[in-house]
């Protein structure tokens, strides 16, 4: 019982961090956009100030209870997502799950964001649906191949599982897995919608597409999922090709803040590099973005793929 | 458009922790269909930079907190900024910039631009000049800051006291009551 | 007793054939249809469903004209009577609304019941094919109804087709061995026994419109009553995957096929074949503009993966696949059913033109979001599981083209889900004078959900259920608790993700509730500050050519489908008739011609 409640505590205390983690991002991210152009930037914090305003806006308009869905789903869907993943090597409930899982796990909150996005009845916000639902079919594709070779090469679908099998040697240091980890970062980039990729909510094209009926608390709570899914994509990716960022196994106090350090690290990598493709690209156009997707990265997903099938039954 | 009486919140309500994020944290919607708009650039790109005091253009009134209506208002173009700042989430602030929401500037004499702004909508924020520079447009966003912080940005709470009189007066400015097509 | 039942459903079937009365012929069909679903729920006893029993025999040889037909019940034909006929009380609680007039609907669907409880019971090939040919009969006649040149041609030709095939097959068997008795059938890996093998499954493939022969459902689909559609996308399209699996599993044609080509390629095809529908149907769903034929094609995708399942082969994937079937059985009913449910108060098919109904029919909304749920495999309902259950058999056998394909048309039914979730049902609210579906729609509806969450949090059941037609058929079973099923390679564990959703569902929660907001009409929206009012004569609904980008893009390649394929067929089919047909000119002389004629080659022919 002891354990079970301890277990608890750790869960709640990691997503809490990643949330907050998150949040510290967005205020980052900006400030990295500043810089790079030739500006001073917002404040790192700037993500915790924009979302205590919209929680305490004083009043907060709803277009009825499907419109309310994307709140509670967003949210929900996010959070259950990140319980799902190895944070810094602690596996949370990631034994319980398999990376199919949380593939399917992010399309609630997508999902949940898209009712919303329809229940508010403006043209915008299904125009930017439909980007968002083009785009999830174009970098899925190339996501999914990267995926499947590294499932095949460690024979296990668990994440937790994978992150335990780089024990030795982080996937990334494996030929054929250095081209699929560049296929992915690039799909990365669709996943967290920045530039080029940014098509879904595009402000100066169709009012910031889905959230264009959004404001107060609905806004504030998107902006939590926003968070939330910069940690969750940039840490799949770490768990995925990275090791998780696990460099002690001893188990100790010290071993946990060390990996979670790492980790931290490794995430912020991962998340300023986008940033920088982000700061320096113009915006495709959707069919563009189909078309490199499943014409160049699913190839070079494919050729990894095949790489690693070789490997492996040879 | 109606206003519920959850609408109306008493000002001692409003927490300081609100205050400070809404100070910090001012995302503006700017209605360019007057002149002026070019003056906007520089205001947000690196050499004034409004990002380092938090302030970024939105693509929303629902997502907004200061409006920003540039340059001169016609009649036509009044009903839109009506509908625009009704949509806006409270607390919500209005900056008029250029001298033209302030006395009609060199559209004084004009049929069908409105004059004075202030008696359509609670402005919190002038900007005088014709044109106003960047460091202008800079200032008035200061000046909110401070007006937000003192709490003596109270117009969105004057706009629902008297929202009888604005909607009378704005009812006015169009001429006559309008029915289902209006606006043309 | 096993007789009367049958005696029953024909019975019942003469009967609502002269009943005028929409509402008694469906009181009559309803009662008649519980009848093949407790005699389910008899047999469950021994194959894990334990309620109550009354001791039905479970086998009956039936002489007739000579010869005997045998009927018994195994566990595989229990599983796929769960999956069946717990569809048809809900659809006929539907129909009691639906269908004011007695128009046909009922004594036909309760011929097909017996049909389809028939090829379940069949325990001989011959039994097999008439009762087949039965069920192709009677919803022949249904589709019949529609009136709708194309579907009708397309189902018949497509029927036919089918038939000749298991016909030929079970010809090819018969001559093998002597036999048509499943028990007695000895199969050995020699080029009679294969090809009958692979024109059976070809046969049965027909029924589940499977790709190169899935012609016919997008026609059929979108003209037909909407409760038939729902059962026939629901349960007899898994008719043609029971025949796939009892001629691959049950007799074991696989192990023959793998003997006679030394590798599993035939497999393998099938498998690739149903990845290929899975694809192709997605992409050609998202693009549909009209409801039912969206819905088509996605039976289509959907009904796809269970060929992967069964192709791949494994325990893993054959569970996989007999989920997917149970759970696809389910929710496209739902889908179907809220179609019609949805035309019943519009009088609306066309995506473009509907628009803003769930706020007037919330539940039908509910009870369709639920079902969207399962078809995205968005594990809030036991979709998932399905799914989950087909990737890892996929992916543990290495299959590098197969995987991805399954995978990215299952990202792409997110797409056409959303085309049913806002055209129809969000965004622009155009129909202000309809109301919520009768009660007994909605009940039948929300029946119909029922399963696709009890089986979210326990899929144990439904593993347990399919427990012995697998072990029967030798495949071996998935190691699985009541809530966690456990492959070699993961293990998914449905009680954390329940929980750990309602504790995710904190935070959200708590804004929810501690934020007030206040409901605003639709027409009060962020139209660039134009009120709603001046664009009342414009359609506020993105709804037409909704992925027009993509489609753009993809319809090139799709352009030259099979479809059009049959078309080319049927078009050259038609001239060759018309040449023909110059022969019969209808002028006595000339017919007097062609006998001298025939009869002088006769005659020349006699002399030489």
């Amino acid at each position: 019982m002891v354990d079970f409640l301890i277990k608890i505590a750790v869960i709640a205390l990691y997503t809490t961090i990643a949330m907050l983690v998150g949040i510290l991002f967005m205020g980052i991210g900006r400030k990295i956009v500043a810089r790079v152009h030739n500006r001073v930037g917002p404040p790192v914090y700037q993500g915790f100030i924009d979302i205590a305003k919209l929680l305490t806006k004083k009043t907060n308009i709803s277009h009825g209870w499907i419109y309310d869905l994307a709140l509670l789903f967003s949210l929900t869907g996010i959070i259950l997502t990140i319980l799902f993943l190895p944070i810094g090597g602690v596996k949370l409930l990631g034994t319980e799950g398999d990376a199919f899982l949380v593939l399917y796990l992010l399309a609630i909150p997508a999902l949940g964001f898209a009712l919303g996005a329809g229940a508010s009845g403006n043209p915008n916000a299904a125009i930017g649906v439909m980007r968002a639902l083009v785009m999830m079919l174009s970098y899925e594709l190339p996501f999914v191949i990267t995926m499947i070779a590294l499932m095949i090469y460690y024979d296990t679908s668990s994440i937790a599982q994978i992150v335990e099998l780089q024990r030795a040697r982080w996937a990334i240091m494996i030929p054929p897995f250095m081209l699929a980890a560049a296929v992915a970062d690039m799909a990365l980039q669709g996943m967290l919608m920045e530039a080029p990729f940014d098509i879904p909510t595009a402000p100066h094209e169709i009012a910031s597409g889905p959230m264009a009926e959004f404001g107060g608390k609905h806004l504030g709570s998107l902006m939590l999922y926003k968070a939330g899914t910069i940690v969750a994509y940039t840490t799949l990716f770490v768990d995925l090709f990275l090791g998780g960022g696990v460099v002690m196994h001893d188990g100790s106090i010290l071993s946990y803040i060390v990996n979670f350090a790492v980790w931290f690290l490794l995430i912020l990598l991962i998340f300023t590099l986008s940033l920088l493709i982000n700061a320096s690209f113009p915006r495709f156009r959707i069919e563009q973005a189909f078309k490199f997707y499943w014409k160049y990265e699913a190839l070079l997903a494919f050729i990894s793929l095949i790489w690693v099938y070789l490997m492996v039954i040879s | 458009m109606g206003l519920s009486d959850g609408d109306i919140m008493r000002y001692e309500e409003w927490n300081k922790i609100s205050r400070i994020a809404s100070r910090k944290s001012l995302w503006m919607l700017h209605f360019c269909t007057g002149c002026g708009a070019v003056e906007l650039p520089p205001v947000m790109t690196s050499r004034y930079d409004m990002e380092r005091f938090g302030m970024g253009p939105m693509a929303t009134p629902r997502q907004a907190d200061v409006l920003l209506i540039t340059g001169y208002l016609t009649v036509k173009t009044l009903k839109r900024v009506v509908n625009v700042y009704e949509q806006m989430q409270s607390p919500k602030y209005v900056i008029s910039f250029g001298s033209c929401p302030i006395n009609g500037g060199m559209y004084w004499d004009s049929y069908n631009t409105v004059k004075r702004l202030d008696r359509y909508l609670p402005v919190d924020v002038y900007v005088g000049g014709c044109m106003p520079r960047p460091e202008g447009v800079m200032n008035a966003f200061l000046e909110l800051m401070k007006l937000i912080d003192e709490g003596k940005a109270r117009g969105w709470e004057k706009y629902q006291k008297y929202y009888e009189q604005y909607k009378r007066n704005q009812k006015m400015a169009f001429g006559f009551e309008r029915g289902k097509n209006e606006g043309d | 007793m096993l007789e009367l039942i049958f005696t029953a459903l024909l019975v019942a079937s003469f009967v609502t054939l002269f009943v005028k009365n929409g509402r008694v012929a469906a009181v009559i069909s309803l009662i008649a249809s519980l009848l093949p679903v407790a005699a389910i729920i008899d047999w469950g006893n021994e194959f894990g469903l334990k309620i109550f029993s009354f001791g039905l025999e479970k086998s009956m040889d039936f002489p007739i004209a000579g010869i005997t037909m045998h009927f018994s019940v195994t566990a595989l034909a229990w599983f796929f009577g769960v999956m069946i006929f717990f569809l048809i009380p809900p659809i006929m609680l539907f129909s009691y609304s639906f269908f004011e007039k007695n128009r046909g609907f009922f004594p036909f669907m309760l011929f097909l019941i017996t049909a389809v409880f028939g090829i379940l019971l069949a325990s001989d090939f011959l039994t097999l094919f008439f009762f087949w040919e039965l069920m192709a009969a009677s919803s022949f006649i249904l589709v019949y109804m529609g009136r709708d040149r194309k579907a009708i041609i397309s189902y018949l030709s497509f029927s036919v087709l089918s038939a000749v095939l298991i016909l030929t097959g079970i010809a090819l068997i018969y001559s093998q061995n002597g036999t048509l008795l499943f028990s007695n059938v000895a199969f050995s890996a020699d080029e009679v026994t294969v090809s009958a093998i692979i024109l059976m499954i070809a046969g049965f493939a027909v029924k589940s419109a499977l790709m190169p022969l899935h012609a016919w459902a997008p026609f059929v689909y979108s003209k037909a009553d909407e409760p038939f559609v729902a059962f026939l996308s629901g349960g007899l399209s898994k008719m043609g995957y029971y025949g796939m699996f009892l001629m691959l599993f049950a007799l074991p044609g696989a192990k023959i096929l793998q003997q006679y080509f030394d590798s599993t390629v035939a497999t393998y095809i099938l498998a690739l074949i149903g990845a290929i529908s899975a694809f192709i149907g997605t992409l050609l769903a998202f693009m549909e503009d009209d409801l039912r034929k969206l819905l088509a094609y996605s039976s289509i995708a959907q009904l796809g993966y269970i060929a992967v399942g069964f192709g791949i082969g494994s325990s893993l994937a054959i569970t996989g696949a007999l989920f997917q079937a149970f759970n696809h059985a389910f929710f496209k009913s739902v889908l179907f059913l809220a179609a019609g449910a949805v035309a019943y108060r519009t009088g609306k098919w066309k995506i473009s033109e509907l628009g803003g109904v769930a706020y007037k029919m919330p539940f039908t909304f509910m009870a369709a979001l639920f079902s969207i749920f399962a078809l995205a495999a968005i594990p809030i309902t036991s979709g998932f599981a399905a799914k989950w259950l087909l990737y890892e058999a996929a992916v543990s056998n290495k299959y590098i083209f197969i995987t991805p394909i399954m995978l990215i048309a299952s990202v792409g039914a997110f797409l056409y889900s959303f085309r049913i979730l806002y055209g129809v049902f969000l965004g622009e609210n155009r129909h202000d004078d309809i109301k919520e579906a009768p009660l007994p729609m909605v009940a039948g509806m929300f029946l119909l959900v029922m399963p696709l969450i009890i089986f979210l949090i326990f899929p144990g059941y439904m593993l347990d259920m399919m427990h012995s037609a697998l072990v029967n058929a030798g495949i071996g079973t998935v190691s699985h608790t009541n809530y966690v099923i456990s492959t070699g390679m993961a293990s998914y564990n449905t009680i954390a993700v329940v929980v750990g959703m309602m504790i995710a569902m904190i935070p959200a929660f708590l804004i929810y509730v501690l934020r007030k907001h206040r409901n605003i009409d639709f027409k009060d929206n962020f139209l660039a500050g134009e009120p709603y009012e001046i664009y009342g004569h414009i359609s506020m609904h993105a709804a037409n050519n909704f992925y027009k980008p993509i489609e753009d893009v993809l319809m090139p390649y799709l352009r030259r489908g099979a479809t059009s394929f049959y078309m080319a067929l049927y078009n050259a089919m038609g001239r060759v008739s018309k040449t023909v047909r110059r022969i019969y000119t209808g002028l006595s002389q000339d017919y007097a011609i062609y006998v001298a004629v025939f009869l002088l080659i006769i005659m020349g022919w006699l002399i030489w």
